[in-house]
């Protein structure tokens, strides 16, 4: 699974607000085929990590790499076309539309011509096929045609995966993709996210460690803005810094 | 002194003590605008509201200064009920409440229409005397809005700046959120806030009634005016708003003179065009 | 998987069969009617067709611009304009009216739509009233408020010539314009780019995500409203045979806005319904009571109390809520 080539890389990444340091020279990167977990207290800087790779946020310093190529300055929309995906921590679907069109709208954000205004939607061919694809990868082939704000919390946080993956990404970024789920759908979550594992690369922000040792080939451990410690499974449960950090959280 | 300096001079004054007046509105508007995150379209009803009051406190009672301190009350009989009332159930839909406003403000100009009629009336000049500097003669009363609107605005600095409440509503500016997550009672303040903020509006009536004429519509040129200039100053930075007010006003009144009203109000929008094509978020907005 | 595609369902708009029935009985009600009533349908039809163009920004992008006003007048003197000084037929005149809206839709984009919301409404509003202003002072190019007189020349279509000047023509003529603009836009909200508008008014910031460039794509739907705006006014200033500041003043640019959220935003016929009920009490009751507008604000704060969306998207809403 480890191995592969360097697929995501942030060198140096810093990113103040106003006084406050968010991120404190972060460096790391992530090979192919690897599933990376990314974990640490909260107010660590994980979820800002991910707004400064997806490009919503600009460092203030450092750079990131996607497959080496410079990501740093680009906006959001283009880090995407370069075959990044990512899911929100809170659910960011669109509530009005259905399960088909929400993960639709990603497929078609590939196409050559997404803006085409001359023909009908529902008749792009392959299209419709790799939306079904999708549902049918992640498990909601059944609620198609249900609108998303109909569907159950769990499902939502599915829906957002797979909106994810409509773009076909070459890496995924999951935020917390079981947080808030009962015990049983968190289990159906981590099954769709194992099945994905197998064909893309994942980084995945998690505050279950049942999840993340579960799932991830490694982990890195943020805490303050800073990378505290990076290691398989094994290394990090045993490491005495993490405990350290993680002994303040009610865990 | 030579004739076009001193006409100049006359006109940069004019321009600057409008600009006071204007920067009253307007930060009125900004300071709604920082904590409900609304537009007011209605404020300019609210100036002219102001305008129409002191008119009658005028006409019934004599006084002017009488105004000065009746026409915020009465406001504040109109402006709270309407925040909370009106407002306040649209909150967190900014469109939909712009909008709400656009109705309120046919309201109220029907009514001011109703009321005090469709005639454009004149207050009489509460301060008929007027001194000479460097060689011009100006009028007194003009030299009074300076002052007052000085006043106001120095009040509403110490307001914010050195009052507990004040705090809460720069808190509340920055981050509502927060602010409501600290303990900080959001409703009141938002009550607060668009209170002040039609008042500075009414107030900006009320010194602008002797100089201007009162007329039901008087409200929309004056809105026009305060929307470039919280586009040019950054809506939501009062420091800004200040500033753009008391430079357009004067850039406006000197061109005036070389230039027709209509060409002027053209040369003020083309200087927001270019404001807002670099700084699409005003000048003094992060 | 079958070869042809399911088609998703889709209730968003209102139903195609609806609306394609209702212009039918408009063809029918032109033969039947009586001329002061022919008459007022020929301004509302015109008027569905601003609310339409209106709808696409403000109903399937979620921009609530203040400053359509610019387009319809600008519409209405491309027409005037090119009439009295290039003197052209009708038709071409027409054109002069798209493409002025779609210039100054372009530029009028460029500068606003990457402005948020409240910018954006404050901005479009100023954009408005400044050429209001100029409109009124510039009397020599566009008469004031006096505005400028049209003499109409005839129609003439291949062997066919016919008169515009002629109620019943006019009628149809207007007709013709608004079954091929529901037709156009309909097309347009079930392509593929009608479904990026839906996503941007659904969750703007996720599409970026999914890899779009949001901003274009407003662009391109305040640009499409742009023209569809100009052409209403276009088609006004044809039937009044005249064009005046007033078009550049403030109730075309509101109208639009309480014509959607009466019908339905994001419907695209919808506002019709919003055409019809408001242009019905403006006809009746600014005639018996002098301080209507004060019901006209009434009116405004009660629909938006009632639903963000308008009668019909509420109605809609709810309907598929109610399917779950």
């Amino acid at each position: 699974m480890n191995g592969g080539n360097k697929i995501l890389e942030t060198v140096s990444v810093t990113m103040r607000f106003g006084g406050l340091t968010a991120l404190d020279g972060v460096t790391y990167s992530i090979r192919e085929g690897e599933v990376r977990g990314i974990i640490g207290p909260n107010g660590a800087g994980k979820t800002t990590l991910f707004n400064v790779i997806t490009g919503e946020l600009k460092p203030t310093s450092g750079k990131i790499f996607l497959r080496g190529k410079e990501i740093s300055s680009l906006p959001p929309h283009a880090i995407c076309q370069e075959g990044l995906g990512r899911t929100f921590q809170l659910t960011f679907i669109f509530p009005e539309m259905t399960v088909y069109d929400s993960i639709w709208v990603g497929v078609n954000s590939r196409a050559r011509r997404p803006w085409n205004p001359f023909i009908l939607a529902h008749q792009v061919d392959d299209f419709s096929q790799k939306t079904k694809e999708i549902c049918h990868l992640v498990g909601l082939e059944e609620k198609m045609n249900e609108l998303a704000s109909n569907l159950s919390y769990g499902d939502q946080k599915i829906l957002e995966i797979a909106m994810a993956l409509s773009t076909r990404p070459s890496i995924l970024l999951l935020d917390e993709p079981t947080q808030g789920v009962s015990p049983q759908e968190t289990d159906n979550i981590a099954a769709v996210i194992e099945k994905l594992s197998k064909r893309i690369t994942i980084i995945l922000i998690e505050h279950s460690m049942d999840v993340v040792l579960r799932l991830c080939s490694s982990i890195t451990v943020l805490n303050e803005g800073r990378v505290v410690a990076e290691g398989s499974p094994k290394e990090i449960s045993k490491n005495e810094e993490v405990q350290r950090v993680y002994l303040g959280e009610a865990s | 002194m030579p004739e076009i300096v001193s006409t100049t001079l006359f006109l940069l004054v004019n321009g600057l003590i409008w600009g006071l007046i204007v920067a009253l509105i307007a930060i009125g508007l900004s300071l709604i605008f920082g904590v409900m995150g609304i537009v007011n379209m209605a404020h300019g009803d609210i100036y002219m509201a102001g305008a129409v009051l002191s008119f009658y406190v005028v006409s019934m009672l004599g006084s002017f200064w009488l105004s000065l301190v009746l026409v915020p009350a009465a406001i504040i009989l109109i402006a709270a009920p309407m925040e909370r009332f009106v407002l306040r159930p649209y909150e967190g839909y900014h469109s939909t409440t712009m909008i709400a406003t656009v109705g309120i403000s046919f309201i109220i100009q029907q009514i001011a229409l109703g009321t005090y009629g469709g005639i454009p009336k004149k207050i009489t000049n509460p301060w008929p005397i007027s001194f000479n500097f460097l060689g011009v003669d100006y009028p007194g009363y003009r030299f009074l809005v300076a002052c007052i609107s000085i006043l106001i605005l120095a009040g509403l600095w110490l307001f914010l700046y050195k009052t507990s409440y004040g705090i809460l509503v720069r808190a509340s500016m920055q981050d509502r959120e927060m602010a409501s997550a600290m303990g900080i009672d959001v409703s009141k303040v938002l009550i607060t806030t668009f209170v002040i903020g039609s008042i500075l509006a009414a107030l900006g009536g009320v010194l602008a009634a002797p100089i201007n004429q009162v007329f039901y519509l008087m409200g929309n040129d004056v809105i026009l005016l305060c929307f470039i200039v919280v586009i040019i100053g950054g809506l939501g930075s009062l420091k800004g708003t200040l500033i753009a007010a008391l430079s357009l006003c004067s850039l406006e009144g000197v061109l005036a003179s070389v230039l027709s009203p209509v060409q002027a109000r053209a040369a003020i929008f083309i200087v927001m065009i270019i404001v807002l094509i670099r700084r699409p978020r005003g000048l003094f907005t992060e | 998987m079958n070869g042809r595609s399911e088609k998703p369902i889709e209730k968003r708009e209102t139903p195609t069969y609806l609306v394609l029935i209702f212009l039918v009985l408009l063809l029918v009600m032109g033969m039947v009617l009586p001329k002061g009533a022919r008459s007022l349908v020929t301004h509302m039809m015109i008027f569905c067709i601003l609310a339409m163009g209106y709808d696409v920004c403000f109903g399937l992008t979620n921009q609530c611009s203040l400053g359509h006003a610019v387009f319809f007048g600008a519409g209405a003197y491309g027409v005037v304009l090119s009439m009295l000084h290039l003197k052209v037929g009708i038709l071409p005149s027409l054109f002069f009216s798209l493409g002025t809206g779609f210039i100054l839709a372009l530029i009028m984009g460029l500068i606003c739509v990457r402005l948020s919301e409240a910018y954006f409404v404050i901005i479009t509003a100023i954009f408005f009233a400044v050429f209001h202003l100029f409109a009124m002072d510039l009397t020599w190019l566009t008469g004031g408020d006096d505005g400028l007189s049209l003499n109409l020349p005839p129609l003439s279509l291949g062997p066919v010539t016919l008169s515009l000047y002629h109620p019943m023509v006019n009628y149809y003529f207007v007709l013709i314009f608004l079954g091929i603009s529901y037709l156009i836009l309909n097309r347009m909200a079930r392509s593929p780019m009608g479904k990026i508008f839906m996503s941007i008014r659904e969750n703007e910031k996720r599409l970026q995500f999914l890899g779009y460039d949001v901003f274009r794509y407003k662009l391109i739907a305040f640009i499409v409203s742009g023209i569809f705006s100009a052409l209403s006014g276009g088609l006004y200033a044809l039937t009044l045979r005249y064009g005046s500041a007033d078009f550049f003043s403030f109730p075309w640019s509101i109208m639009p806005v309480v014509w959607c959220l009466i019908g339905g935003i994001g419907t695209l016929a919808g506002p019709w319904i919003g055409v019809v009920i408001m242009s019905l009490f403006q006809y009746y009751v600014s005639a018996w009571w002098t301080y209507y507008l004060i019901l006209f604000g009434i009116i405004i704060l009660l629909i938006l109390r009632l639903s963000r969306k308008g009668i019909l998207g509420y109605l809609i809403s709810r309907r598929l809520r109610q399917k779950a």
